[in-house]
Parts: structure tokens; sequence; C-alpha cells
């Protein structure tokens, strides 16, 4: 036992020294998190409101006017460009200098006082982040307008009902509260997601890199020429590259919380705990890696496989409710899936460990058939 | 001089034709991006697992809820006693969603301020969209329901032939459905053929000099300009080769239609490819050896992804940051390949993207012939 512990030292020491030496990719471990976290923090917006868009006002009338107004009012909708007629929001469409139109043809109050009035709204279908706001938005704007109008009409009619819907009350409000994240900011929905996601990519391009690298220098015989048993040898390698993606963590999670404000509900010990877990099971995904490819070109290729398939796949971004079967089983092959749960489990929702368990559990397994498979793959090469 | 570059291009097409996996992934990835995007991601997110917490038991909560069910956007898949219940039911990821109905309701709806509660679970992003954004329109659709029916019944016939005072018509241009995989696939396009030269190209260099084989070559009579363009040609075919079965899978298989001109289409693109590659010989002439030239490339194509416009919309973005996604070719192409594609839409509406391609690819080029010569000596 003691001389396991001394062997495991003098391997973790060696690993440190070869992964200190190697600075320009220490740096980038460092770095492209930050980058990352950026970039994602000042240029991604998910949800969108002030859409570029342009009006037509053929009525140039009191009604038109209280109609665009309520589009603006919204919060959705930038008049940036007054137009003359509906060809030229398609051209503004086309090309691109808008992403929605308003027509509103002659004549608007009259017609609405006859009960047909038309308006008419163009969006920028190319866009799809832009099109699903703008869509909703203006269904729902122009529903409620209508409404208003129909109830302003017959208000003398006599209903209490209409009196109260002409000011703008119907009778059933609807409040939606978004919880964990009221204001919809979407750095919280992309943080918990993003640390995840850096910590996958550091630790499973380390560990893949780092046993075909020895592969490839020839010092895995020299290696495998000591009293070193395969067991240590997986250990040592984890070693380094779990300390790397824990001081990533602890970065990026630092600057999101108190520079981006994006508050940390939960238990900080736990989640230390459970990402040691996510840890090991990424690098028994390296490891498969490295098993399977003979050069460090083919392991960084396999690599970037897996990390699009986890950016799709895994819940980062996109939904997994909506997808079928098949890939939410591709997804399930991956630890990203159950990390994103749990990370965001801790961190946005604040809930504790018992409504985590199954996540933990198969995260759990996860690591003990990794580690199981790399002691196998290890001990094959020996041969 | 011909001859020359023609041997350089067979050199490199051996080159390429032998690095087997190389090939073979280049040609998954996309194939692999299409089928994922074509089935599997739907951002639309339709069938949120509901919780209920019905504490009215009336016709008035029954009709709610029957609405917010038919739409078919919130699936009711368990009931619970109050708000806590709910809370209870998102915190442990059973249920996306809550609908609170207080008691007394078709009461309170009778006199005109019923109130109900829907509470949504903000982890998920664009589960809480959709739930968000339909939750108001379908309670709200559903109140303007009861106002109409009401006004109908109490009306005179003069506000009965008024109903409704204003007709409202919401059309997605080019994209009538909001099919998510019409957004994707002009984008990819633009994602895909950068990729691929950047990839292709940037090794090509630096490969040669970690060999040493380039002082090989250059004691050749080759002169470094036929050797760039001997370089590029091979990976110019095979990026347009992943092009052709891109586009075709994706209005094929996929039926995504292509409204404008596909010789306009494919000339652009040529000429995009060509911007790719110079930036890709431009990362190769900076970099030392094949691992540098990987990292840069990887980093550029994370930036360009984000900042591209190719998933995030640009203009939301402060200048500084649209000013970076500026130098890169993909935030050129992207508009490009929509326009053509999606909107079906001629040269002139692209002309200035087009001029600044041109111009990026002068200057990507002289930069990369520069540090090239530099480091020769």
């Amino acid at each position: 036992m003691a001389k396991s512990l001394q062997r495991l030292r003098a391997l973790i020491y060696k690993e440190m020294v070869q992964i200190l030496r190697d600075q320009r990719t220490l740096m980038l471990f460092f770095i492209l998190p930050l980058i990352e976290l950026f970039l994602f923090a000042y240029a991604v917006s998910l949800t969108i409101t002030h859409l570029p868009t342009a009006v037509v006002d053929q009525s140039l009338d009191t009604r038109s006017r209280d109609f665009i107004n309520a589009m603006v009012n919204s919060g959705n909708f930038d008049v940036t460009l007054t137009l003359q007629n509906q060809q030229q929001v398609i051209d503004a469409i086309d090309a691109g200098t808008v992403k929605a139109g308003v027509i509103i043809p002659p004549n608007f109050a009259e017609d609405v006082a006859r009960g047909n009035g038309q308006v008419l709204i163009l969006l920028d279908g190319s866009d799809s982040f832009s099109v699903e706001s703008g869509y909703n938005a203006a269904s729902s704007i122009a529903q409620m307008f209508s409404l208003q109008l129909t109830a302003e009409k017959i208000q003398n009619s006599g209903t209490s009902l209409a009196s109260s819907v002409a000011s703008g009350n119907l009778p059933i409000t609807t409040t939606t509260r978004v919880l964990y994240n009221p204001d919809i900011r979407d750095m919280i929905f992309i943080l918990p997601g993003l640390i995840a996601l850096i910590m996958q990519i550091i630790v499973v391009t380390h560990s893949a890199m780092a046993v075909v690298r020895e592969r490839e220098a020839g010092t895995l015989e020299q290696l495998l020429a000591t009293p070193a048993r395969p067991f240590e040898r997986i250990i040592a390698k984890l070693v380094p590259g779990m300390l790397v993606a824990m001081i990533d963590m602890a970065v990026v999670m630092a600057i999101g919380v108190f520079w981006f404000q994006v508050p940390f509900e939960g238990n900080i010990l736990v989640l230390t705990a459970l990402s040691i877990l996510f840890i090991i099971s990424s690098m028994g995904l390296g490891l498969v890696i490295s098993a399977l490819s003979s050069t460090q070109r083919q392991a960084q290729q396999l690599s970037s496989i897996i990390q699009l398939l986890a950016m799709l796949l895994t819940g980062f971004i996109y939904p997994r409710t909506t997808m079928p079967l098949w890939t939410q089983i591709v997804g399930d092959l991956i630890p990203l899936t159950y990390f994103v749960r749990i990370i965001r489990g801790i961190m946005t929702k604040g809930v504790s460990l018992s409504f985590l368990w199954t996540d933990t559990l198969a995260l759990f397994v996860y690591a003990c058939i990794a580690l199981a498979f790399a002691a196998l793959v290890t001990k094959k090469r020996l041969d | 001089m011909f001859q020359r570059i023609l041997a350089i291009i067979q050199k490199e097409f051996q080159q390429v034709l032998r690095d087997r996996t190389t090939l073979i992934i280049m040609l998954t990835i996309p194939l692999m991006q299409l089928v994922l995007f074509g089935y599997a991601i739907n951002t639309n997110v339709r069938h949120i697992p509901t919780v209920v917490a019905d504490q009215s038991m009336d016709h008035a909560s029954q009709a709610y809820l029957d609405d917010m069910v038919n739409s078919g956007y919130f699936d009711i898949v368990a009931t619970v006693p109050d708000q806590n219940g709910v809370i209870q039911a998102i915190d442990d990821g059973t249920a996306r969603a809550g609908i609170v109905i207080p008691p007394d309701f078709a009461e309170n709806v009778v006199r005109g301020d019923a109130q109900a509660l829907v509470l949504v679970d903000g982890s998920d992003l664009f589960t809480s969209q959709s739930a968000n954004a339909f939750a108001t329109i379908i309670g709200q659709e559903h109140a303007i329901n009861i106002v109409t029916q009401e006004i109908d019944r109490a009306g005179t016939t003069a506000t009965q032939t008024t109903l409704p005072a204003l007709n409202a018509l919401v059309r997605v241009l080019y994209n009538p459905d909001m099919k998510d995989l019409w957004f994707i696939i002009p984008g990819m396009v633009a994602m895909l053929l950068q990729t691929q030269a950047l990839v292709l190209t940037a090794a090509a260099v630096v490969r040669e000099r970690e060999n040493g084989t380039i002082e090989q070559i250059l004691v050749t009579p080759i002169r470094p300009i036929e050797l760039m363009v001997g370089k590029i040609v091979p990976y110019v075919i095979i990026a347009m080769l992943n092009m052709f079965t891109v586009v075709g899978i994706g209005v094929y298989w996929f039926g995504v239609p292509f409204q404008g001109n596909f010789l306009l289409y494919i000339l652009l693109a040529f000429l995009y490819v060509f911007s790719g590659l110079g930036l890709g010989l431009l990362i190769s002439s900076i970099s030392q050896n094949q691992r540098q030239a990987q990292q840069l490339m990887m980093l550029f194509m994370m930036v360009s992804l984000l900042l591209g416009g190719f998933i995030f919309p640009r203009y939301t973005m402060p200048p500084v940051i649209q000013a970076i996604g500026n130098l890169f070719p993909l935030t050129y192409f992207v508009p490009i390949s929509r326009s053509i594609f999606t909107k079906g839409v001629g040269f002139s509406v692209v002309a200035d993207q087009v001029l600044a391609l041109v111009a990026y690819i002068v200057v990507v080029m002289t930069l990369a012939a520069i540090t090239f010569r530099n480091r020769l000596d």
C-alpha cells in the first residue's frame, strides 16, 4: 500500500511536470473558458425584443397611430423605417434592413368602425430567434388591441364587462412567473451549462491526448517497464486534468456569480463533490477515445465530434424533451447530460441532493464503468 | 506554370486521400449535424409536462384548463393541491410548468377579476420561453372568448355584426411554418464551408514545415503563389462537394425549398471558400506547429460560430462584438446564403457582402503571403 502510494506520487509528479511544461496548451485551458464566457455573456441573446420594424401607415389617423403605439410600447418592436407600400416592406426585409413590417391600409379608422379593419404584419422568417419572439408578440398585441376596440364601441350597450375590457382589463388575468429566472436573463440559463461543457471539453481532450501522446512518443513502453500498475497510471493521469478543470470551474463560476450576477442558490460543497464524479466520468470518455485512436490528430477529431454531440444533445442549449428517443439515448452516453441537470439543479434551482439522486446515481455508474474500461484498455495494451 | 501547379494539386490530393480518418470525419460531421437538426432538435417546445393545482374545480376553471391542454403546448401530468406542490414538482423536474387556479374562479370570472397563475421552470431556456409566451397568449384568448360570448349574449344586433373590430394577419415570410431546419440549413452551409476550408488548409503549410518538406518544395522551381494555388485547389473541390451533399439532402430529403438562383449561389460559395482558405493559410503561416494551428483554428471556429449570425442574431450584439465578428468570412456569407437560399433574392441585395468578401480575400491572402515570406528568412 505504502509502495503503491509512493509510485502514485511519482507518477502524479511526472504528469504535473508534463502539463506545466506545455505552457501554450495550459494557457489555452485557462483562457479559452474565459473567452467563451465573455462571448456568451455579451454576444448571445436568446430572447429578442426591439425588432427593427418598418411601418407603412396608409391611413395616418388616430386608430392607426394607436395600433403602432401599442406595438412600440410592448417593447418588442422598434420602428426604424417608414415606408409607402407593402412591396417596399418586403424589399426591406429582403435586404435585411428590418426584421418585421406593419402595414395598415387606407381608411383604417372607418374600417375599424365598420368592424372589418385589417392589419398585416410581416416577419423575416430566415432568422429563427427573431421570428419566434416577433410572432408571439404581434399576435398577442393585435388580439388585445382588437378586443379593446370592440369593447370600447359597445361600451354604451350596457354590460359592465365591456367597459372594464375597454380600459384594458380582461375577466381573467393570466400571470406567468418564471421560477429561478424571473427576468429571463440569458446568462442564468447559459452559465451552469457552459461551466459543465467547459469542464467536459478540458477533461475529455486532456485525457484522450495524454495517453495517445505517450503512445506516439513511444514513452508508453518505458512506463510499462516500471512497476507502476495500470490503475495507478490512470489515477495519475486523472489528477492534473482534474485540477485544471476544477480551477476553470472556480474561475468561470466566480466571474459568473460576482461579475454577471448569476445567483448561486444551492450548496457549493455538494456541487464540488458531484463535479469530481463528473470529471471521472468524462475522463473515462476521454480514455475510450484514446483507445479508439492511434494518433493525436485522430484523438482530437474524435473529441471534437463528441463535443458537437454534447453541444446539441445534452440539454446544454436545446431542450431534450422534444427529442426523439434515439437521440435522447445517444445523449445519455455523454456524462454532460447528467451533469447539466445536476449543476442547474444546484446552481439555479437551489435544490438538494435528494432531488438529484437519479442523475447522481447515473454518473456514479458511468464513472465505475469508465474506470473499469480504462483499466481493461491499459491492460490490453500491455500485450 | 500550369504544369507545376498541376503537380502540386496531384501531390496534395494524394495526401488528402491517404489520410482516411480525417476525410471520413470531414464528411460525416456535416451529415451528423444535418440529421440531428432535421430530426432531433426542436426549439418550439410543445407538450410541456405540466402540473395543475385547481382549487376551484368549477366549470370556469375546467374550461380554462381545457383551452390550455387543447393548445397542444401543455400536457397535464399530475394534479397537486396547491402552489407549493407545483413548485415542488418543478424543483424535482417531474414538471416544467404548473398552473395554479385559486378558489372561487367562476365567481371571479363573472365579477371580472379572476386570476390564474402559471409557473414556469426558468432553468430550461426554450421550454420556459414557449411556456411563458403561450401561457400568456392562450390565457388571453380564453379571456377574450368569454368577453365575446358575454357581449354576444347581451348585445344588440348592431354589435353582433361588428365582431371582431380588427383582423390582424401575421405572416412569416420565407418560412411560414417556422421550421427550425429552414433556419439552420443556409447557415449550416456557411459554417460547413468555413470549417472545412480552415481545417484543411490550417494544417497544410505547417505540416510541411514540421516535416521539413517545405524546404524541398522551395528548392524546386515552384513559386510561392503557385504553391498556394496548388495547395488550395483540392480542398476547394472537397468543400464544394460537401456543400452539394448538404444542400442536396436538405432540399430533397428534408424538403427545405431553395428559392434563389442556384448558379449564383454556387458562384458566391466558391468565392467564399477562397476567403476561408485564405484565413486558413494565414493561421498556417502564423503557427509554429500543427498543434498550435489546430488550437488557433478551433478558437476561430468557436468565435465565428457565436458571432457570425449563424445561430444568434447579430443586430442584438454590441458594436465591439459585431466588429470582432467582422473578422471572419462566415459573417459575410451567412446573409448571402440566407438571402439566396431562403429569401430567393438576387445579386443586388447581397452586393455589399460580396464586395466585402472580395476585399477580405485580398487582405487575407496578402497577409498570408507576407508572413509566409518572413518566416522563410
